[in-house]
């Protein structure tokens, strides 16, 4: 650095000029000299003067460039990570990494990076922020915000030298150069500002402390509620009125045409336990009214079906001798119909604990949770001897086996009741029903299983409960006898 | 500014501001060329119509005359927003850009065939025919309403109004900008500039309703509103391009040299650029609303594209139409070289061809389910080529007849010094 003639720092040299056109020959002019840390400041932005000064092509456009590469980059890993791995959602049925779904969010973090990218890069680049700069210590340099051209060239500059700047300005035909110095103005802080800072800090607590003081406080007032309308919202429960549709009704029936998810009706099949495509080659008005009492909600074929099952019922109701005594009889509509011969559901562990399950809750009261057909209600039926009294069947007769009762059968029948059995079409679910044919024959199989099929790894299980039962049921009889024994001879003492 | 004070304008009649004498001479050439080829391309058009694709001969004339007309009203609205924002920069490179706006008065009689269509049923736009709701299963009511807007009398109504439009919007332009030539009269500029308001808000819907006319109604039961901006977007980014490439051309032959400048090409190259994003912009947000709301009567104009050759068209086009010149035009490095930027123009000329084939060919397939379009083979693919190659060659044709009896700038616009000696910053 050149000596002063001050002790002051010196930052550098400027000059003034009073037109562009004078201004740009000594950009020319420096610029040719060699010197490259120059700055020249105009009121409005002048063309060209750039090159004029040699000022090299800016890196911002690359710095731009990259933060908006980012932008997509981060975009599309975010969407990538939280929609498809960290937190699985399917959005609209599309796939969990569906390009054009997050190409907006990509879009607009692209732009919003690159515009970041491109303002705080300036910045950087122009070591902004900065409040004050030494140039300011020149109260002409305050017109170069209004009609006057400086052009500046810095002391860090390889080629500076005092003297040598002075006269190369001097040779430019300008009115006023200057060496640039350090700002001697106090750089103490104004008190006000340490006051307005201080009142800034303190209230900025305030919201703070109210929350503390809420939380250590007890109120007897009620809660205020902001969005009065998202606490207590409008939406209506089951059954309730409302004013909103003309039939008052909250709850809206599904629309013409439409199913709801999961109303989806089985395949008529499934429904009737019949084979249709077999009943089509015999009885086809039989599957048109299959088809509309079940698939199209059509109450007059529901009532004719029902009519010919009850025909059915009556028929073998009115014989008391049941199933074998109808087989003599004119083949039934019950006979005749192709019968589904297997379980349509997958038969597995889950199935048939919800037919047991089902079983109990609905069939164990009359057929007694062994199938046997003396359940409670049975029980208690035959302890009043009623006479109407048409006892359950029990499900370990070989009149009721796969066999000769089909599944489909057996569906039909919990479906649509026989004799004084009410049908449960209403009560249990389609599936379920299936589920408890599926548990009946699981029940069947039970009472008439051998060793053998028990896998070894559970027979000694197996062995020893048996025989646990058996010393149970011994104990049990030998107790009887005892206390049996001791009723006697109370009697006779 | 005033770095170049000493700017002076040439006279107005200064031979660099005719049309050089190598590109009048190309006038004959690509006229008779231009004709032979249209004639031939139709032709193998015609012949290339087979089952899959019934109505390939006319559809290819279609995409042909679609090509040319979205650049040429692209070069019309250029003309049209130079005048609205009141543009400086521009100037140089106007008056390129109205002689090939000019062309709409020519494209009126080229479209006469596309009229002619209306008579054979169903052989262009499948609403002719009159069995095609009973043959699709379309009900009567909505054919009825749909036939209501898509008749060949209101058609016909409609495409002339469109053509009444475009052509008193261009001969008025042209008219004052070649008159301000030998009087200089500044009001003709304020005059421009006056009715340029109104002159977009009739371009922009006449252009919209013509690309529903003549693009989204080759399939009648499919919609979508943004399609008139889309076939707007590609036109006004080829017109871009044409202008650059036509400049570009002018200035090789030693035309134009001290007015054009790298700063006119940088600008044009930065529309370029823009408007390659717009297309980009508007091609997918067209189509992201279609594959969200995958309602089939929308889907199915994009199911068809995603199948045999289209398919792969449709996936090329996201890269050559919008990744490889938006890399290509991003940088100030090449939008500052004008052989660069030619080449990009000459490049994105192209892909806009594939992008109107691409909307228009597939419509002349056989609709049916699981009926595909294809390219129509050797036959199919060459006669289309030709169509374009011989309108487009009709068309510099007679733009270059148009140049050759004006002057290719503006020489006495008061914004002409202000044009030459703009620079980017």
């Amino acid at each position: 650095m050149s000596e002063t003639k001050t002790e002051k720092t010196v930052h550098g040299m400027m000059a003034e000029f009073t037109t562009v056109d004078s201004l740009l020959a000594a950009c020319r002019r420096i610029r040719d000299a060699g010197y490259t840390k120059t700055d020249a400041f105009t009121p409005f932005p002048v063309h060209g003067i750039d090159k004029a000064l040699g000022i090299k092509p800016t890196l911002l456009p690359w710095i731009a460039l990259g933060a908006g590469v980012c932008g997509t980059l981060i975009a599309l890993a975010m969407q990538i990570w939280m929609n498809s791995i960290d937190y699985k959602y399917i959005i609209s049925g599309k796939p969990y990494i569906s390009l054009p779904a997050f190409i907006p969010v990509a879009f607009e973090l692209t732009i919003l990076l690159a515009s970041f990218g491109a303002f705080f890069g300036m910045w950087a680049l122009n070591g902004l922020p900065r409040f004050s700069n030494p140039l300011f210590t020149d109260p002409r340099f305050d017109r170069a915000t209004d009609d006057r051209f400086f052009l500046y060239i810095d002391a860090k500059d390889e080629r500076y030298d005092s003297e040598g700047v002075r006269k190369l300005f001097g040779d430019m035909g300008t009115d006023y150069i200057n060496e640039v110095v350090d700002d001697e103005s106090k750089k103490d802080v104004p008190k006000p500002i340490y006051l307005i800072w201080g009142l800034s800090v303190a209230a900025s607590l305030v919201p703070l402390l109210c929350i503390l003081t809420m939380r250590v406080t007890n109120s007897s007032s009620p809660r205020f509620h902001v969005f009065f309308d998202m606490d207590f919202s409008p939406a209506k429960d089951a059954q309730m009125t409302t004013s909103l549709f003309s039939d008052n009704r909250a709850m809206r029936p599904d629309v013409a045409g439409t199913v709801a998810r999961g109303q989806l009706p089985e395949s008529l099949d499934v429904l009737t336990g019949i084979d249709v495509e077999a009943l089509s080659m015999t009885d086809s008005n039989r599957v048109e009214r299959l088809v509309r009492a079940y698939l199209m909600d059509d109450q007059e074929a529901q009532d004719a079906e029902a009519a010919t099952i009850e025909d059915e019922q009556s028929a073998e109701a009115g014989d008391e001798s049941g199933e074998a005594a109808a087989e003599t009889t004119k083949p039934s509509v019950m006979d005749s119909t192709p019968w589904i011969k297997t379980n349509p559901l997958t038969v597995d562990r889950y199935l048939l604990e919800r037919g047991q399950q089902q079983f109990s809750i609905y069939c164990s009261t009359c057929h007694g949770m062994d199938g046997r057909g003396n359940g409670l209600v049975n029980q208690r039926a035959q302890s009043k001897g009623f006479d109407t009294w048409v006892p359950p069947s029990s499900m370990h007769q070989e009149t009721l086996y796969g066999e000769v009762y089909p599944d489909g059968k057996l569906y039909s029948t919990i479906s649509n009741g026989i004799r004084k059995m009410p049908g449960y079409a209403g009560q249990i679910k389609v599936k379920d029903r299936w589920a408890i044919v599926a548990y009946v024959r699981a029940l069947q199989k039970s009472q008439n299983a051998s060793m053998d099929l028990v896998p070894d790894s559970e027979k000694q299980g197996v062995d020893a409960a048996v025989k646990a039962a058996k010393a149970e049921l011994e104990r049990q009889a030998k107790e009887a006898e005892e206390a049996a024994k001791k009723r006697e001879e109370a009697k006779k003492g | 500014m005033a770095e170049h004070a000493a700017t002076t304008l040439k006279p107005a009649d200064d031979p660099a501001f005719s049309l050089p004498s190598f590109l009048s001479g190309l006038q004959l050439p690509l006229l008779g060329g231009g004709l032979v080829a249209l004639v031939v391309g139709v032709a193998l058009a015609f012949t290339a119509q087979d089952e899959t694709m019934p109505r390939f001969g006319f559809s290819a004339y279609l995409t042909a005359f679609l090509y040319v007309t979205t650049i040429v009203l692209g070069c019309l609205f250029f003309v049209l927003i130079q005048h609205l924002v009141r543009a400086g920069w521009s100037v140089v490179v106007r008056r390129v850009a109205e002689c090939f706006m000019i062309l709409v008065v020519p494209l009126a009689v080229f479209f006469l065939p596309i009229l002619f269509s209306l008579f054979f049923e169903g052989r262009l736009f499948v609403w002719t025919d009159p069995d095609f709701a009973a043959e699709h299963g379309i009900s009567e009511e909505i054919w009825g309403n749909k036939l209501k807007f898509l008749n060949p009398l209101f058609f016909t109504a409609r495409s002339i109004f469109y053509f009444a439009v475009w052509i008193g919007l261009a001969v008025f332009y042209w008219r004052t900008s070649t008159t301000q030539d030998e009087t200089g009269e500044r009001a003709a500029s304020e005059r421009m500039q006056y009715w340029a308001g109104p002159a977009v808000m009739l371009f922009a819907l006449t252009l919209s309703f013509a690309a529903f006319d003549w693009g989204m109604s080759l399939s009648p039961m499919w919609f979508s509103t943004m399609f008139g901006v889309y076939i707007f977007a590609g036109g006004i980014l080829a017109a871009h391009c044409l202008i650059t490439l036509f400049t570009y051309v002018c200035q090789k032959n030693g035309a134009i040299k001290d007015e054009v400048t790298e700063e006119h090409y940088h600008d044009l190259g930065k529309y370029m650029f823009g408007f390659v994003v717009f297309w980009t912009y508007i091609a997918f947000s067209q189509y992201m609303l279609i594959w969200y709301g995958n309602i089939p009567e929308e889907t199915e104009w994009f199911y068809v594209r995603q199948h045999t050759g289209f398919g792969a068209m449709s996936l090329l086009l996201i890269f050559i139409h919008w990744l490889i010149p938006f890399a290509g035009t991003m940088s100030r490095y090449f939008r500052r070289r004008p052989g660069w930027m030619a080449f990009w123009a000459a490049y994105i000329l192209v892909v806009h061809f594939i992008d109107i084939y691409w909307v228009v060919m597939p419509e002349a397939r056989r609709l049916e389910h699981k009926v595909y379009p294809d390219f129509g083979g050797v036959l199919g693919v060459a006669g289309s080529l030709l169509c374009v190659a011989g309108l487009s060659a009709l068309a510099v044709g007679l733009a270059l007849r148009v140049a050759s009896g004006t002057r290719l700038i503006p020489v006495r616009d008061p914004r002409l010094r202000e044009s030459i000696e703009f620079e980017n910053f």
